[in-house]
């Protein structure tokens, strides 16, 4: 059995059964049948659980005259990106904002929860940023599809008909390129982070990793503001009105 | 709750988030040519694969790197058109 979290322990002593179920049903075979749940996915279960209990306990409590210190947060945070798409998009980017402001969340949260002991960065396993990045790119292209119809392939096939069979495979490839920059730059920087507070701590264990996690704080923040703001200027590129 | 009459932006924010933007923008330059080389180099090397083939993973080179380029004047491009 591969070593594992405590929380990962739990889950697979809980779910195993039915994950292996799950996994040969869909023709995997798990390479550890008492353990088939990683510490990964494990992590990012925590995260979506908690941003689900953060959420329903935000509504519940949601008041316009005493609004609570947890509120604040919430719509602050909100209001951010509200703000930033409204600046890249335009006009009509209000429709974007609960997907941008629920990917922030959960990549912040991501990157956050590796820094209390016990936990791991999900987003420092280069499978999760990828699904975050292909999670945007599905999304974009389809907002895109739904803004402009049909119409929205003609953005692949570059300004004149004849150049079409040239330009088609150089926008496709652009485009997958886009999954891979998203992924490659937050993943390298989160286990970068991980790895400098860690060969720091294992060098000089009092008083220097406090500044090292200090700086994987503002690289966490960064990431994910440089995440939802790509995402945005995606978008932007899809829906937008010079489109 | 935010205030419904505050404007989206500020003038002063507006201009201290549209440094922000420029810079998230321009920090995707350095990962796109290699992100759109690789790419192009491996849908080359999966169709030489797939078609039993030896010279596909070279166009797919060769159109990754154009891509990248593509990309990277197309960047630069909007960057510099949006700059007041």
């Amino acid at each position: 059995m591969p070593e594992q979290l405590w929380f990962t322990a739990l889950l697979n002593r809980l779910f195993a059964g039915p994950v292996d179920s799950a996994m040969r049903a869909l023709g995997v075979q798990p390479v550890h049948p008492n353990a088939p749940i990683t510490d990964f996915v494990a992590m990012q279960i925590l995260v979506a659980a908690f941003l689900i209990a953060l959420f329903v306990l935000v509504r519940s409590r949601l008041s316009a005259e005493h609004p609570g210190g947890l509120q604040h947060i919430i719509e602050g945070f909100e209001s951010f990106i509200k703000d930033q798409s409204h600046q890249v998009i335009g006009p009509h980017s209000e429709g974007y904002t609960a997907f941008l402001v629920a990917l922030g969340f959960f990549i912040l949260i991501c990157n956050l929860i590796g820094m209390i002991p016990g936990f791991d960065s999900p987003t420092a396993v280069p499978s999760v940023p990828l699904g975050c990045a292909i999670v945007a790119f599905f999304y974009y292209h389809a907002q895109g599809l739904k803004k402009n119809g049909v119409a929205y392939f003609k953005h692949f096939a570059g300004p004149f008909l004849w150049m079409a069979p040239l330009m088609f495979p150089i926008e496709i490839i652009s485009h997958l390129a886009r999954v891979l920059s998203l992924t490659v730059r937050l993943f390298a920087n989160m286990f970068a982070g991980d790895m400098v507070t860690l060969v720091f701590f294992s060098l000089i264990p009092i008083g220097v990793p406090i500044a090292f996690l200090g700086l994987h704080i503002g690289v966490s923040l960064l990431q994910t503001y440089i995440f939802v703001l790509l995402t945005t200027v995606y978008l932007q590129g899809a829906v937008g009105e010079e489109h | 709750m935010p205030d419904p009459d505050r404007q989206p932006d500020q003038p002063d924010d507006a201009e201290k988030r549209s440094l922000w933007i420029q810079v998230a923008r321009y920090s995707q330059l350095a990962l796109v040519l290699p992100a759109a080389t690789f790419v192009g180099w491996l849908i080359g090397i999966g169709l030489d694969r797939w078609l039993h083939t030896k010279w596909l993973y070279l166009a797919g080179l060769i159109v990754g790197i154009a891509a990248g380029f593509v990309e990277l004047i197309r960047t630069v491009m909007s960057s510099e058109s949006k700059q007041p």
